[in-house]
C-alpha cells in the first residue's frame, strides 16, 4: 500500500500530538471519598515541574488529595517568566478553574489581580508575599493567602546551615547561589543568612558588612556573590557558583574550580547535590543543602556527600489546599480584620542518615502527615483562624509525627 | 614548504593561535592562569568534544540547507533511553553507550524520514520532531530527572581526559572517512553544489538526506552520553522547545570552523573552532566573569565574527590598500587568501 503524503502527515501529527499530550500532565476526574457533586477544579501554577521536590508535591496533590477529596488538579507547564504565568492564568480562567494554587513567583501581583478580576480564588503555596504586596491584596476576597517559608525562615535556614558546619569545625566554604542572578528571593535570603552566620566571627565581613540587612542589600545590588568581597582571618570563601547552565563550558569550568578549591563544605541555596554530586565524588567535600526529602538525597546522605539537609516535606502544601478548598466551598478562613492568611511553615532538618530515613518514611505521597483526617476539620467548617494558625504552626517533625 | 602550504598552515592556525595568545595575555594581566585548576585539561578536552560534535551535527545538515532544531532533543532522548535501559537492566557504561548511540542513529534516521516523506520545510519538520522527542522523554520518565549520581561506573567515563581525546579522534576519523573519502560523502557534496546534476548522475538524494540525519543523531547522542556521564543525571522534563538551546552553543564554533576549513579541512576547522570557544569559556571562568558577562561576551563574539564574515571582501580590500600605502609587507590576502583548490564552505555556513 502506497502511503500518501496526507496519510503520513496525519499519522505523524496524531502520534506526535498523542505523545506530547501524554507527556503533559492532565487532570483526571477524581474518585473522591466524598462523592458529592462535580469535583472542584483547582489549577496549579508551577515554575519548576521536574525537580524531585516538585514531583513530590505534585504526587501528593494528584495522587493523594485528588483521591480523597472532591477535587481535580490541572497543572501548568513549567513557567519561566511573568508572561508565561499570565498566559497560564488566562488558560485556567477560560477553563473554569475555581481556584489557583501558585508555586510560580515571577509576578504574583499580576496573578492575584487576574484572579480577582475573574472572580476565582488564589493562594500561594510554599512561599510568601512581600510585605508591600500583602498590604495591597490582603483585603481582596479572592486572595486566600500564603502558607510557606517566609523570607525570614529562608534567612534562618541559611544561617542555621552555615552555623552547623562552623560548629563542626569547618573553615573553608564554597557557596552555590542557585537562582541569585535571577533575583529569586528565597535563594538570596538563604545565602545572606549563610554569610551572616559566618560574619558573626569578629574578623569576618562580606562587602565590609556584618549585619543581615546590609549583606542582603549588597547581594541585591550586585546580583551575585563576589568572592573577593569576603574577608576573614578564620574562614575562607574558596569559590562560588550560581545558576544551572549545565551545557555551558564556562559554567562547568566554574564548577570545577569550586571543587578544585577543596572547600570543607559547599553551602547550597538549593539543588546542591544535583549540581555537585558527580563533581565531588571521591573527595571529602560535604554538601549542605536546602532542598527536599527525596530518595536521591537519601542516597547522597548515605554516601556521605550530603551532610545537612533542610527540606520541605512532601505534604507541606496540605494546609494551603485545605484553606483554598474551604474558601471555594464558602467557608474562607480569614485572619484578623478579614484579611488574607500569611502563615509560616519551615523546614525539617536532617544531619544523619537515620534522621533522613525517618523523615522520608514518615511523609510520603501515599501516606502523608497532612492526611485527610488532619485537613478535613478545616474544610467547609466553622474552624476559626486561630485554630487553623495553630494547626499550621505545628509543622515540625516532632509536632506532626511525634 | 611552498607558498601555498604556508598559506594553508597560517590560515588554519591564525585564529586559534591568536585566541590563545589574547586569552593568556588577558589572564596574565588579571593575575590569573588560563588553566587554573587540576581539571583544566579535562574541562578543555571535554568542552572541545561536546562543542565539536554539536557543531558537526549542526553543519552537516545546514550545509544542505536543512536547519535542525531537534539536536538537543535527540541528545536528551537518546541518553534517556540509554540511561533508563541501563539502570533497569543493571548494566554498565558499555551498555549505556551502545544503547544511547544506537538510539541516536534511529532517532536521527526517523527525523530524516519524516522530512523526506512529508516534504515540508526542514525547519518546520525539525520543530515538530523537537516537540515529539521532548514529549517522549517526558513520557518515559514522567518528567523526573534520570539520576545516577552515585553510579561511578556510569559517571567515570566523562571524567577521563583520555576518553574525551578518543571521542574527538574517533569523531574526526569517522567524519573524514564518511564525508571526504566515501561514495556517500561524494554524493553529499555533489548534492550541495549541484543537486540536479548529482541526481541525474545517480545520487540517491533521499537516502543521502536520511543517512545524514542519522549521522547527526549519532553525533548528538554522543553529546548526550558525555553530558549525562558528566553530570550524573539527565534533565528529561523539558517541554516546549526547552532543549533547543543546545544547538546555539555550536554556532560560533561552526562559523569559525567554516572559515578555518577553507585553508585545510572543514572537520579540522570545526575542531579548532570548538577549541577556540572552549578556551574562551575557560578564560571567562578564570577571570570570574559573571554569567551575565559570559552571555554578553559570547553574543558579542558571535555577532562580531558574523560581521567579519559578511564584510570579509571589504576588509581584505581595505587591508590591501593599507599595506600598499605602507610600502609593501605581507598583505592579508597573500598570507590568508584562499589557497589554490581549497574547498570553500563560505556560502553553506551562512544561514
Amino acid at each position: 500500500m502506497k502511503i500518501s503524503k496526507k496519510v503520513a502527515l496525519g499519522v505523524s501529527a496524531a502520534v506526535g500530538l498523542s505523545l506530547a499530550l501524554a507527556g503533559c500532565s492532565s487532570s483526571t476526574p477524581s474518585a473522591s471519598g466524598d462523592g458529592g457533586g462535580d469535583p472542584v477544579k483547582m489549577c496549579v501554577l508551577v515554575s519548576d515541574a521536574t525537580s524531585s521536590e516538585a514531583l513530590g508535591f505534585k504526587a501528593y496533590y494528584t495522587d493523594y488529595i485528588q483521591s480523597n477529596f472532591n477535587v481535580t488538579f490541572t497543572y501548568s507547564d513549567e513557567l519561566a517568566d511573568a508572561n508565561a504565568e499570565k498566559t497560564a492564568m488566562e488558560g485556567f480562567i477560560a477553563n473554569n478553574c475555581k481556584a489557583v494554587i501558585s508555586f510560580a513567583s515571577a509576578d504574583r501581583g499580576q496573578q492575584i489581580q487576574m484572579a480577582e478580576d475573574a472572580g476565582i480564588f488564589y493562594s500561594v503555596a510554599t512561599g510568601t508575599l512581600p510585605e508591600d504586596q500583602y498590604e495591597e491584596f490582603k483585603d481582596s476576597p479572592s486572595y486566600i493567602g500564603a502558607i510557606g517559608p517566609s523570607l525570614d525562615i529562608e534567612r534562618q535556614a541559611g544561617y542555621d546551615m552555615a552555623k552547623y558546619f562552623v560548629e563542626e569545625g569547618d573553615t573553608t566554604f564554597a557557596i552555590f547561589g542557585g537562582g541569585i542572578p535571577y533575583y529569586i528571593d528565597m535563594h538570596i535570603h538563604r545565602v545572606a543568612g549563610m554569610l551572616t552566620a559566618l560574619a558573626e566571627e569578629p574578623s569576618t565581613t562580606y562587602g565590609g558588612q556584618k549585619e543581615f540587612g546590609a549583606i542582603l542589600g549588597k547581594i541585591m545590588q550586585d546580583g551575585t556573590i563576589k568572592v573577593a568581597d569576603f574577608s576573614s582571618d578564620v574562614y575562607e570563601l574558596s569559590g562560588y557558583v550560581e545558576a544551572w547552565n549545565f551545557g555551558d563550558s564556562a559554567w562547568q569550568a566554574n564548577l570545577a574550580g569550586v571543587v578544585a578549591s577543596q572547600p570543607d563544605a559547599i553551602l547550597a541555596a538549593g539543588t546542591g547535590f544535583a549540581v555537585f554530586g558527580a563533581a565531588i565524588a571521591g573527595t571529602d567535600i560535604k554538601i549542605g543543602d536546602i532542598d527536599a526529602y527525596t530518595e536521591e538525597n537519601k542516597k547522597a546522605m548515605e554516601a556521605g556527600s550530603l551532610a545537612y539537609l533542610a527540606g520541605k516535606f512532601t505534604s507541606i502544601n496540605g494546609p494551603i489546599f485545605a484553606a483554598t478548598l474551604s474558601a471555594v466551598e464558602g467557608s474562607p478562613i480569614r485572619a484578623e480584620g478579614d484579611t488574607a492568611l500569611a502563615l509560616e511553615q519551615g523546614y525539617w532538618v536532617a544531619t544523619s542518615v537515620d534522621q533522613f530515613t525517618e523523615y522520608l518514611a514518615a511523609d510520603t505521597a501515599e501516606n502523608p502527615v497532612y492526611d485527610k483526617e488532619s485537613l478535613e476539620p478545616f474544610i467547609g467548617t466553622d474552624a476559626s483562624y486561630d485554630e487553623f494558625a495553630q494547626f499550621v504552626s505545628q509543622y515540625t517533625f516532632e509536632d506532626l509525627v511525634g | 614548504m611552498g607558498t601555498n602550504s604556508m598559506r594553508r598552515v597560517t590560515g588554519t592556525l591564525f585564529i586559534p593561535v591568536a585566541v590563545v595568545v589574547v586569552l593568556i595575555a588577558l589572564c596574565s594581566a588579571n593575575g590569573v592562569s588560563l588553566f587554573n585548576t587540576g581539571d583544566s585539561f579535562l574541562l578543555l578536552v571535554r568542552g572541545v568534544a561536546t562543542t565539536m560534535l554539536t557543531a558537526m551535527a549542526l553543519s552537516i545538515n545546514l550545509n544542505s540547507g536543512r536547519f535542525d532544531f531537534s539536536l538537543g532533543a535527540m541528545a536528551t532522548l537518546s541518553s534517556v533511553i540509554g540511561a533508563t535501559t541501563t539502570l533497569n537492566l543493571g548494566g554498565g557504561f558499555p551498555m549505556m553507550a551502545i544503547v544511547t548511540l544506537a538510539s541516536g542513529m534511529l532517532l536521527g534516521a526517523f527525523s530524516g524520514l519524516v522530512y523526506v516523506l512529508l516534504r515540508i520545510s526542514p525547519m518546520v519538520c525539525s520543530l515538530g520532531i523537537t516537540l515529539l522527542y521532548e514529549g517522549i522523554s517526558f513520557t518515559i520518565t514522567g518528567g523526573a530527572n534520570v539520576s545516577f549520581l552515585l553510579e561511578d561506573d556510569l559517571t567515570s567515563f566523562a571524567k577521563s581526559p583520555i576518553n574525551m581525546i578518543y571521542v574527538i579522534g574517533a569523531a574526526l576519523a569517522v567524519m573524514y572517512l564518511l564525508f571526504d573519502r566515501s561514495r556517500f560523502g561524494f554524493e553529499y557534496r555533489g548534492l550541495i553544489t549541484g543537486q540536479a546534476a548529482s541526481v541525474a548522475a545517480g545520487a540517491k538524494e533521499k537516502v543521502n538526506a536520511v543517512s545524514t540525519y542519522a549521522v547527526s543523531g549519532v553525533l548528538m547522542s554522543m553529546v548526550g552520553l558525555i553530558l549525562a556521564s558528566q553530570m550524573g543525571y539527565i534533565e528529561a522534563g523539558k517541554l516546549n522547545f526547552g532543549t533547543i538551546g543546545v544547538m546555539f552553543t555550536a554556532f560560533l564554533p561552526m562559523f569559525i570552523g567554516g572559515y578555518i576549513g577553507r585553508f585545510s579541512n572543514d572537520k579540522l576547522g570545526l575542531l579548532l573552532g570548538a577549541l577556540c570557544t572552549t578556551l574562551i569559556a575557560l578564560a571567562m571562568s578564570a577571570l570570574n566573569a559573571t554569567s551575565t558577562v559570559q552571555s554578553l561576551t559570547n553574543a558579542f563574539l558571535l555577532v562580531a565574527f558574523l560581521i567579519f564574515l559578511s564584510n570579509e571582501d571589504r576588509i581584505t580590500r581595505a587591508w590591501r590598500r593599507f599595506t600598499r600605502r605602507g610600502g609593501g609587507g605581507t598583505s592579508l590576502s597573500s598570507s590568508l587568501g584562499e589557497p589554490d583548490g581549497a574547498t570553500s564552505l563560505r556560502g553553506a555556513n551562512t544561514p
